[in-house]
């Protein structure tokens, strides 16, 4: 059996193993599962890799992970051994440079890492994607986004004041990950629009700002539905940052449902927003900034998209309610959404 | 029966970047002022230049400016840094 070359703590039980997590800042202020070689090798081999395998490289500062270091730190997050393939997609996706890892996690900006898994998996380990899919509830949901954080804390150092630089942070930045309705949707999966064969389980990231809620229970037509989200990505815009990038939006049944009726795709629907989710240059005097506009730029117009398909949109929520949720990015286009198909093997 | 705990961090960080060793003195080198693309940091490296060339006796400055504040230098920028006797990176906001 390959050897584990990891430091080893000897504690008196569960709760002096929280407390050595606690006392070294190893955790994210939440309670640890201990994460005992016998854990570890759970989620090793169910992933068949070996400990010194390397997941993935953070591209800036060279900083490799390993599959031991990644399970420790998902076994310490509270997942099961079945969560560890999504895990371990979601640090390959972080690690495609198009991501910008280090911007992201290091910025003032406060973004949470958010992670839409799609395919067969989602149904394997029970994850949600429906009733209070942002919300509490699933294990798998909740553990599979705090084993990418506790990753980035110990093994990229991403620490509140340290390298992570966020003014404020937000709630997403403890776990954020949901799967998509497939079951219930009328359209394509998100994975599949994005190039991943069609059956196939896989991990899109987005490095985000917190999710903004919606809600239009008034009104059957596709375009008024899409209007109120792309209300939302305006605000967001003129508050938080004009430049375009990745927003995602989250479709709930009943507004699915709808947009469905009509004929409308996810193809028509990022078209639509993306035509209409656009605002002036002068639109920011309305929100304070006026004195970010040079002479002659009142016109200017900005994009929330820089194309179509820079919209990922998921149906996700619970079966009652016009709640959807804007998920807008972490400062227009300096990372991008990344998709990775799921597999067993790193190295095929 | 104690519970042994396997350890989280990376442990073994070998950096790949290493610090030069200090200039005994500023005059007569070479500095390089990267200016990460942010709103204040032009003005402040204007201040050092002068700064650096008055005060100092530095006799060359290299200026460079990153295009996305959020990502490394770009490989040809840092070439050019390169020749530089001393770098100073500029985060401010």
């Amino acid at each position: 059996m390959t050897p584990l070359h990891s430091r080893r703590h000897p504690v008196d039980d569960a709760l002096e193993a929280n407390e050595l997590f606690q006392r070294n800042g190893w955790t994210d202020g939440l309670p640890i599962v201990p994460p005992t070689e016998a854990r570890v090798r759970e989620c090793l081999d169910w992933v068949r890799l070996a400990p010194a395998d390397v997941i993935g490289t953070e591209p800036v500062r060279g900083v490799a992970i390993t599959a031991e270091k990644l399970a420790v730190n998902a076994v310490a997050a509270g997942c099961l051994a079945p969560y560890f393939p999504v895990v371990v997609t979601a640090i390959q996706a972080l690690c495609d440079p198009a991501f910008l890892l280090h911007g992201t996690t290091a910025s003032t900006g406060g973004s949470a890492i958010v992670l839409v898994v799609n395919g067969p998996i989602r149904r394997e380990i029970a994850m949600n994607a429906r009733d209070n899919v942002l919300g509490n509830g699933s294990r798998a949901n909740a553990t599979i986004g705090r084993a990418v954080r506790l990753a980035l804390v110990n093994l990229l150092g991403c620490l509140p004041g340290g390298l992570d630089r966020s003014t404020l942070g937000q709630p997403g930045k403890f776990t954020l990950a949901i799967a998509e309705d497939e079951e219930d949707s009328p359209w394509a999966p998100l994975a599949e629009e994005r190039g991943v064969p069609a059956g196939a389980s896989a991990v899109t990231v987005l490095a985000c700002a917190p999710p903004r809620q919606v809600m239009n229970e008034w009104t059957a037509d596709p375009e008024e539905i899409l209007d109120t989200f792309v209300a939302e990505m305006r605000a967001n815009m003129l508050t938080y940052s004009i430049w375009g990038g990745n927003y995602a939006l989250l479709i709930p049944k009943q507004l699915r449902d709808l947009i469905a009726a009509a004929g409308w795709r996810k193809q028509e629907i990022r078209e639509y927003v993306h035509r209409r989710a656009r605002v002036r240059r002068r639109d920011w005097r309305g929100a304070g900034k006026a004195k970010l506009i040079g002479s002659g730029e009142d016109d200017r117009e900005f994009s929330a998209l820089e194309s179509p398909d820079d919209l990922l949109v998921v149906a996700a929520g619970g079966p009652a309610g016009g709640f959807g949720a804007v998920i807008p990015p972490w400062f227009g286009n300096r990372s991008r959404a990344v998709t990775r198909a799921i597999g067993l093997c790193v190295e095929c | 029966m104690p519970l042994i705990v396997l350890d989280p961090t990376l442990e073994s960080t070998p950096s790949p970047a290493r610090l030069a060793p200090a200039l005994r003195s500023l005059a007569g080198v070479t500095v390089g002022l990267l200016d990460n693309g942010k709103a204040n940091v032009t003005p402040f490296l204007d201040h050092l230049e002068r700064f650096l060339r008055i005060e100092h006796g530095v006799s060359g400055v290299v200026r460079g400016r990153k295009t996305n504040m959020s990502a490394p230098a770009p490989p040809a920028l840092l070439q050019e840094l390169l020749a530089c006797d001393a770098l100073v990176s500029a985060v401010g906001d």
